[in-house]
């Protein structure tokens, strides 16, 4: 708004050359990284023709990674939401002893290899864990089934929805709490008719990041889910598959369907942040 | 039976209080708040009766706004009682109290309009759309905003979003009113207008209502009471006039008005502020048991009269020399410079500014420059012109002795 009318440049000042050289900088350095990569996806995935492409996409296999990646990832999403929310409401009210303890190991599965919390996913459920251990006598099993892979997303994208609520709890003004409760509001109202409708935007930005990375999620998945095709193969397992089989059309062909959720789901949350955030 | 009801009432109506007096809405005692080391709330007790509105005035840090939060629930006292209409509220959660707080920066909702911000408490009281409505259009009647209803508090004004907030606490019909600094963040005309407003509506309302505040206008025409409050502790209560007036305290009258205070000498109940006076009364050989004391008098309070001359009955201070003059419009603000005095020389004043202008003189240093400020009516100033370097006599047509002797 102010800024856009304030960097045109003006007749008879001298041209502004940062702003074109940064642009070009940004656009340079993206090329070989990101949008030549991207570009390759959609070459080598319609290389033999849009057709051969519908083709790769509706295999059974492949359409079913793609579902169960769909399912799981807003399962994970839901989990985190709430999850993000509670943690994010008391961590950033409360000040308690070893808050500033709790805070880092929210934020230590960022910094974890994922495969490294796939496999600490199954020293705990797998047959011999701690938890998997009092499953076996129970006939269920967490390993290897939809609910590992859920449980590994969980894990993986928990400090994103945390990390985008927090700031937000942070920077709400504690006077509308207490305004709230002044007018006879129980804490549950207070959240649900103040903080909540307050949060809206951080809520869904949250929710979007936390399914764009669940949905990409690999690391992790591999070492729970077991990667038995038509059971638990999420689409990035699918697409390695058919790498380590050679398709590289049917693995592209998959790659681009997720290349372009994610570019809608980051659509989203630009638009969501500059028309919620007001 | 009848004679059972008769007894009870007769009990109900007979609590401590003399008839004569008003009934008291919001009773604070002792209270008393720590945070960590540092102690923000010293025994601090007050009332307000029914109807009434009392102004708790103090500079940033004197605990003011701790107590408004303290009687609305937000925060628990270490000590001390609050009761709300003799009811022992402390224990109380904040949405247990029924009180309205009208906050600094009003703190409307910001995804709600403003009908639903007026209408909140209501809702979450579970009183039914309709009702609510009436009510709400009601409340905005009363604040002269039917047309913002479906705005936006963004949408509108500083001086609009306070009487939202105002109407939004009186909606579920508080028992009291607490206005946090709810001025401060107006502009000087909206403010002055707003605060007629709430004058002239608080007696309709008929709710006792706290203002907290640093601004010694807003207390002077808000408060039937002005309760003062320095580092915590309360230094004195009383109507505007009184506090005024007759200051307990060198903060109150310093933090109240502008306020002259110098030293002087107090010797066998006599105050003199030429202490050869003091030296010659029957106890005179008592030199050393010559009692130093304050005395204050207002810019209002100070006669300037042509060098030398003028009437015996006023206590006299001596000839000064006027450093400037300062127009205002209605007045004329003089700063005027008292002879250098020591203790034991013309005058008792040692009470010695030590810097700027006012240090010290090198030659004498118990001696110095006393500086006072004078306020002249306009007719006065006609009567007797003044310029810089004139040299003119001064006299006092009032002063106090203050009681509390601080250093």
């Amino acid at each position: 708004m102010g800024t856009a009318t304030h960097n045109r440049i003006l007749p008879g000042r001298r041209a502004d050359v940062v702003r074109p050289l940064g642009i070009s900088f940004i656009l340079m350095a993206m090329m070989p990284l990101v949008l030549l990569p991207l570009a390759s996806i959609f070459f080598y995935g319609f290389s033999k023709g849009p057709v051969h492409f519908w083709q790769a996409l509706v295999t059974p296999a492949a359409w079913f990674s793609l579902k169960l990646s769909l399912i799981t990832s807003s399962i994970a999403t839901s989990c985190n939401v709430v999850f993000g929310l509670i943690a994010a409401y008391v961590m950033s009210k409360y000040d308690f002893k070893g808050s500033s303890a709790l805070m880092i190991l929210i934020s230590l599965p960022t910094a974890i290899p994922t495969a490294v919390a796939g496999v600490a996913l199954l020293l705990v459920w797998g047959r011999s864990g701690m938890l998997g251990g009092l499953l076996e006598y129970t006939d269920y099993q967490v390993m290897f089934t939809t609910a590992a892979i859920i449980l590994a997303n969980i894990f993986v994208t928990f400090p994103l929805a945390f990390g985008v609520m927090k700031p937000a709890f942070d920077n709400l003004d504690r006077s509308f709490e207490d305004a709230a409760e002044t007018m006879g509001a129980t804490r549950w109202q207070t959240f649900r008719f103040v903080v909540l409708p307050s949060l809206r935007g951080a809520i869904i930005t949250g929710a979007l990041l936390t399914f764009a990375r669940s949905i990409g999620e690999f690391g992790s998945t591999i070492m729970v889910s077991g990667n038995k095709a038509m059971k638990t193969q999420t689409a990035p397992l699918y697409i390695y598959a058919k790498f380590n089989e050679g398709d590289v059309e049917g693995a592209n062909a998959i790659a681009a369907v997720l290349a372009i959720l994610s570019f809608a789901i980051f659509s989203l949350i630009i638009f969501t942040q500059k028309r919620l955030e007001k | 039976m009848a004679q059972v009801m008769f007894d009870r009432r007769i009990q109900t109506e007979t609590p401590a209080e003399p008839a004569a007096e008003k009934k008291i809405a919001l009773a604070v005692q002792g209270l008393s708040k720590w945070f960590g080391a540092d102690q923000i709330l010293d025994d601090v007790s007050f009332s307000i009766a029914e109807g009434e509105s009392l102004v708790l005035l103090g500079p940033s840090g004197s605990g003011k706004s701790t107590t408004l939060r303290l009687i609305a629930g937000l925060d628990t006292p270490d000590s001390g009682e609050i009761y709300l209409h003799g009811r022992h509220v402390e224990h109380l959660r904040a949405r247990e109290r029924n009180v309205g707080v009208i906050f600094q920066q009003y703190a409307l909702f910001p995804r709600m309009t403003v009908a639903d911000n007026i209408g909140f408490g209501l809702r979450i009281r579970g009183v039914k759309r309709k009702a609510r409505k009436a009510k709400v259009e009601e409340l905005l009647s009363l604040i002269g905003m039917n047309d913002h209803r479906d705005k936006y508090p963004s949408h509108i004004s500083g001086g609009q979003q306070q009487r939202v907030a105002i109407a939004r606490a009186l909606a579920y019909e508080p028992e009291l009113l607490l206005f946090d600094e709810s001025f401060s963040a107006l502009d000087p005309q909206t403010r002055v207008a707003l605060r007629r407003e709430i004058r002239n509506l608080l007696p309709k309302l008929k709710i006792p209502a706290l203002f907290i505040t640093h601004d010694q206008d807003e207390a002077m025409e808000l408060g039937d009471q002005i309760a003062i409050l320095n580092k915590g502790r309360l230094e004195q209560v009383g109507t505007p006039q009184e506090v005024y007036n007759e200051p307990q305290t060198e903060f109150v009258a310093s933090f109240l008005g502008s306020a002259n205070v110098i030293e002087v000498c107090k010797n066998d109940g006599i105050v003199a502020l030429d202490c050869r006076q003091c030296a010659e009364s029957p106890r005179a050989h008592l030199w050393d048991a010559l009692e130093r004391t304050r005395i204050l008098f207002r810019p209002e309070d100070v006669i300037l009269g042509p060098a030398p001359g003028l009437a015996e009955e006023h206590p006299h201070l001596g000839q000064g020399v006027v450093l400037d003059v300062s127009f205002t419009g209605a007045a004329e603000v003089l700063r005027v410079k008292l002879p250098r005095m020591t203790r034991f020389g013309y005058s008792a004043v040692v009470d010695c500014p030590l810097i700027g202008e006012n240090a010290p003189a090198q030659a004498n240093d118990q001696a110095c420059d006393l500086i006072i400020k004078v306020l002249r009516t306009k007719w006065d100033a006609q009567a007797l012109p003044l310029r810089r370097d004139d040299k003119v006599g001064v006299w006092l047509r009032d002063h106090r002795i203050l009681s509390a002797y601080e250093n």
